[in-house]
């Protein structure tokens, strides 16, 4: 007993010399403000009316001077003002709920598996461990067309599910903020391995008669993280664009992409990916900032495609046999924590409170110069954000990052929750996520989030978010009637 | 066992799944009762036929998202079934579904009913003849075969295994699908706490006893429950008219209206007497009568209910009088229901049975509920029902008939007959000979 006491008030000591000093650097500009106010305030108490009426009738200013003085201060102000970057709001979003006849039990995806691939037992048998161990739960989807043994996948077949999920979606989200379609002004559409002509924005511009003169762009063949990137490009035109609305839908279409071979490095897509799509309104107005749910705070990019392993780690290809299907390296956790490492050196500065920056700034100059053998120090980013959103790409992208950013349980819950509910949903899940925190009612008013996304490229790609108000647990939306029974415990292995 | 030409006219045959809309709780099963393994090896095929005015406009979406929702209610049905230590089966309930096939048709529905009145075998093609096995876990319990004809008339296949229930379970089964087709939603939350989790039952083995004279113990068909017949079996249908029906019960009763024999025994009687005339020698002696029990088991949603009885003839069948046949057949079955489930348990259910077809065997359909499946507020205009995997000495069914046959007040029957080739052709013109039909 003494051995543990000794340490733990050791511990509890260094939390709170911990907590002094960042407490201390985080608000230097106001204690350092402080005593100066105090000080002023004490002399002019001290001085008396009079003495600074005296002290004012001194200065002799001229009409000239004080013009002048005027006109500087207004033209800094104006120069400030004109120059600041537009805040860019998310307005709302809506994330598509897949329809009850979609669902696919673990079971279901191994007979049909086992009637598909007759001839390859051992692709089933490995489809099959996969599946045990992936984290996903029995009421994830997938498009109507994959369910037929064998799966049917047609243009056309692949164009419904694409009008089905982005039209639910849009129609979702037109209902909750009221805007007319004719109101957009910039559309993004993000789907990386389904590429009809015309795009999919057309799809979309078709269906809703938007105006002839919307800004469309139809991003594909980025990958998972081209949600973060249709972010990017949306907050960079709302800067240039002044009094917009830009409406971006991140979605993945499943029924073009089922792997109909034996590589094991390609089966994977087939057990993980599931049907899903969110749609975001931005805005650039000045009238949004009150009711919108967030603000955008900064986007960071990293793409490690220079590197050759990194460019081949996601590649579609084809196999021996001629099927075409998504192949998996090996390295791929490893290229993602280096993807990761450098997208937190841009981001930290941005986002970390300057305690945490001083700290690492110290290790590292300490690691240079005096002792090379020191641990570095990674900052501790719990500071900077309260709620973490990572893409649900796999039950080992979730344990990789919680490992190397140090996250509690709670903070990785939505991205795991997503994962076994609406499985790998591609662009899309970190809204299922986002989603889930607000569900569970966790989103405060100046809450800070973090959303992480991987893709093929090697691609690193985040967002940070400030939480506009409080929001109330949503009635509607893809959680509402299963949140309750969430979070659950995921097992290692899930017995079929 | 499909003729040359007959395979040209099913095309555009796409397999899937449907399944429970909401997850079964984990660890959830279906304990099969002694009386629904020994009905293990033998299937339901049933076929409804709609005209094209009962299905416009009803897509294959539509359906699938009524079917999720109705399957809720019947989770177990949607298992696979498994093999606990001791070797019983049971039905590990993990959602993986119900077998859908979509066809289409080159006739068109009249035309289709028209060869079907040569060709029974047809029927074939509308309904699965899918069997639980080689692989037990990985075969589906139930499938159902949706063919759309030329004129856009449909028919529903409903290949059934009669573990899971009897006709009449599996007519209530489909019926509920027809009522939330229409809107209602009669699904009670299925209230998983309750469900029956793994039980290991103890072996009993009791003194070696005489078995049951309504089944046949047959050799142990592993995990391929299919009976494997000696003869090719074959089957006759043919209508009755309620006016027939009536002249019918009056040759067995005679003309006193005071005790009439029910219209199935009298059926039973005739069949019976024409079936001995033919036999040369080897008349059938010990028949078997399913029929309904009315006083169904009220907690369980499906289930084997039937009573099972047993009927010993001592005189001669060919000489004997219908009316001593008809009086045999209403005071003289012996209920073997307890007697059987004895049999199955004696070694924990490992055994394989046969009930149909172990005797000739008569089976009583006429109250089943076969025309409640309901598309859009109309009937099915014809339903027939078929048994699969039945004994040598061949089975009778008898079906309503269609409630539109014109007449007020009167029923129809149908009256389908499985019997191996050549008795069949006998009996078909010994049938034929008596008038039973055209």
């Amino acid at each position: 007993m003494p051995e543990i006491l000794p340490e733990f008030s050791n511990s509890v000591k260094l939390k709170y010399v911990k907590l002094g000093y960042q407490y201390l650097v985080n608000h230097f500009l106001t204690l350092l403000l402080i005593p100066i106010i105090a000080a002023l305030s004490l002399e002019i108490l001290r001085s008396g009316p009079d003495e600074i009426i005296n002290i004012l009738k001194s200065l002799h200013f001229d009409l000239i001077q004080v013009l002048c003085s005027s006109f500087f201060i207004v033209f800094i102000a104006t120069v400030y003002f004109m120059s600041k970057p537009r805040t860019i709001y998310l307005v709302d979003y809506a994330c598509f709920k897949p329809p009850i006849n979609c669902r696919v039990p673990f079971s279901t995806f191994m007979e049909h598996s086992r009637l598909i691939n007759k001839s390859n037992p051992k692709s089933v048998e490995f489809q099959m461990r996969i599946l045990e161990r992936s984290g996903l739960g029995e009421q994830t989807c997938l498009p109507p067309a994959i369910h037929y043994i064998p799966p049917n996948p047609t243009m056309e077949a692949a164009r419904e599910e694409a009008q089905l999920v982005i039209f639910s979606a849009m129609d979702s989200l037109f209902k909750k903020t009221g805007i007319k379609p004719k109101d957009i002004d910039i559309l993004i559409v993000n789907c990386s391995l389904f590429s009809p002509t015309p795009s999919l924005s057309a799809m979309v511009i078709n269906k809703y008669k938007m105006r002839s003169n919307v800004r469309s762009f139809n991003l594909s063949g980025m990958g998972c993280s081209a949600g973060v990137i249709s972010i990017d490009l949306a907050r960079d035109l709302l800067q240039v664009h002044p009094n917009s609305y830009a409406l971006v839908v991140s979605t993945e279409i499943i029924t073009p992409n089922y792997y109909t071979g034996n590589q094991r490095s390609m089966l994977l897509p087939n057990c993980l990916f599931r049907m899903g799509c969110a749609a975001m309104l931005l805005s650039n107005r000045r009238g949004e900032s009150r009711r919108a749910k967030y603000r955008l705070l900064h986007v960071v990019r990293t793409h490690k495609g220079a590197d050759d392993k990194a460019y081949r780690c996601v590649f579609e290809e084809e196999d021996p046999q001629g099927n075409v299907g998504i192949s998996l390296q090996k390295d791929l956790m490893v290229i993602a924590g280096e993807a990761l490492k450098s997208n937190i050196t841009t981001m930290g500065p941005l986002v970390l409170p300057a305690s945490e920056q001083l700290l690492f700034l110290f290790t590292l100059i300490g690691r240079k110069i005096f002792n090379p053998k020191w641990k570095p120090y990674i900052p501790d980013f719990k500071q900077a954000f309260e709620h973490f959103c990572i893409h649900a790409g796999g039950r080992a992208v979730i344990d990789e990052l919680q490992k190397n950013l140090e996250l509690s349980g709670e903070h990785v819950e939505a991205s795991r929750m997503t994962l076994h509910r609406f499985g790998n949903t591609s662009s899309s899940s970190l809204w299922y996520e986002m989603s889930y925190i607000e569900a569970k009612g966790r989103m405060k008013k100046g809450d800070r989030v973090w959303q992480i996304a991987f893709g093929s490229g090697f691609k690193c790609n985040s967002a940070v978010w400030k939480c506009n108000r409080t929001i109330k647990t949503p009635t509607d939306g893809p959680w509402a009637d299963c949140i309750d029974s969430y979070p659950v415990f995921i097992p290692e292995i899930v017995k079929l | 066992m499909v003729s040359v030409g007959e395979e040209n006219l099913i095309y555009g045959i796409k397999l899937s799944s449907v399944g429970p809309a909401r997850v079964t709780s984990p660890d959830v099963v279906h304990e099969p009762t002694s009386m629904d393994l020994a009905m293990k090896l033998h299937y339901l095929r049933g076929v409804y036929y709609y005209r094209s005015q009962a299905v416009q406009g009803l897509t294959i979406k539509k359906i699938k998202e009524t079917m999720f929702t109705w399957l809720n209610r019947y989770y177990m049905a949607n298992g696979r079934f498994r093999r606990s230590e001791s070797g019983r089966p049971f039905v590990k309930c993990n959602d993986c579904g119900t077998r859908m096939i979509e066809a289409q048709c080159v006739k068109t529905l009249d035309q289709w009913l028209e060869m079907m009145e040569d060709r029974h075998s047809l029927h074939k093609l509308l309904v699965s003849d899918q069997v639980l096995g080689p692989e037990i876990a990985f075969s589906p319990l139930v499938l159902i075969q949706l063919t759309w004809f030329k004129c856009g008339g449909m028919s529903v296949g409903l290949s059934w295994a009669h573990v899971l229930g009897d006709a009449f379970s599996a007519s209530d089964y489909i019926n509920m699908w027809g009522q939330v087709l229409a809107g209602h939603d009669p699904n009670p939350v299925p209230d998983f706490a309750n469900s029956p989790k793994q039980v290991e039952k103890s072996i009993n083995p009791a003194p070696a006893a005489i078995d049951p004279l309504s089944v046949k113990r047959v050799d142990p068909v592993g995990d391929h429950w299919i009976y494997p017949n000696n003869y090719r079996l074959e089957t006759f249908s043919f209508h009755i008219t309620g006016k027939q029906l009536t002249q019918l019960q009056s040759k067995v009763s005679g003309q006193n209206h005071t005790d009439q024999v029910p219209s199935f025994e009298s059926l039973c009687a005739i069949i019976w007497k024409c079936m001995a005339q033919n036999s040369e020698g080897s008349e059938p002696k010990t028949v078997t009568l399913c029929k309904n029990n009315p006083h169904g088991l009220k907690d369980k949603i499906l289930s084997n209910n039937q009573t099972i009885s047993v009927v010993k003839a001592e005189m001669s069948i060919v000489g004997a009088k219908l009316k001593e046949l008809a009086a045999l057949l209403v005071d003289q079955a012996i209920t073997e229901n307890n007697h059987i489930e004895e049999a199955v348990e004696r070694d924990g259910g490992l055994s394989d049975f046969i009930v149909y077809g172990s005797n000739l065997t008569f089976v009583n359909w006429e109250e089943a509920t076969f025309y409640g499946l309901e598309i859009k507020g109309q009937e099915p205009i014809l339903v027939n029902y078929t048994i699969d995997g039945i004994g040598d000495n061949g089975v009778v069914l008898v079906l309503p008939g269609p409630k539109n046959s014109g007449e007020t007040g009167s029923e129809e029957r149908i009256v389908t007959v499985i019997l191996p080739e050549n008795r069949l052709l006998q009996l078909k013109s010994e049938l034929k000979r008596e008038c039973m039909f055209a």
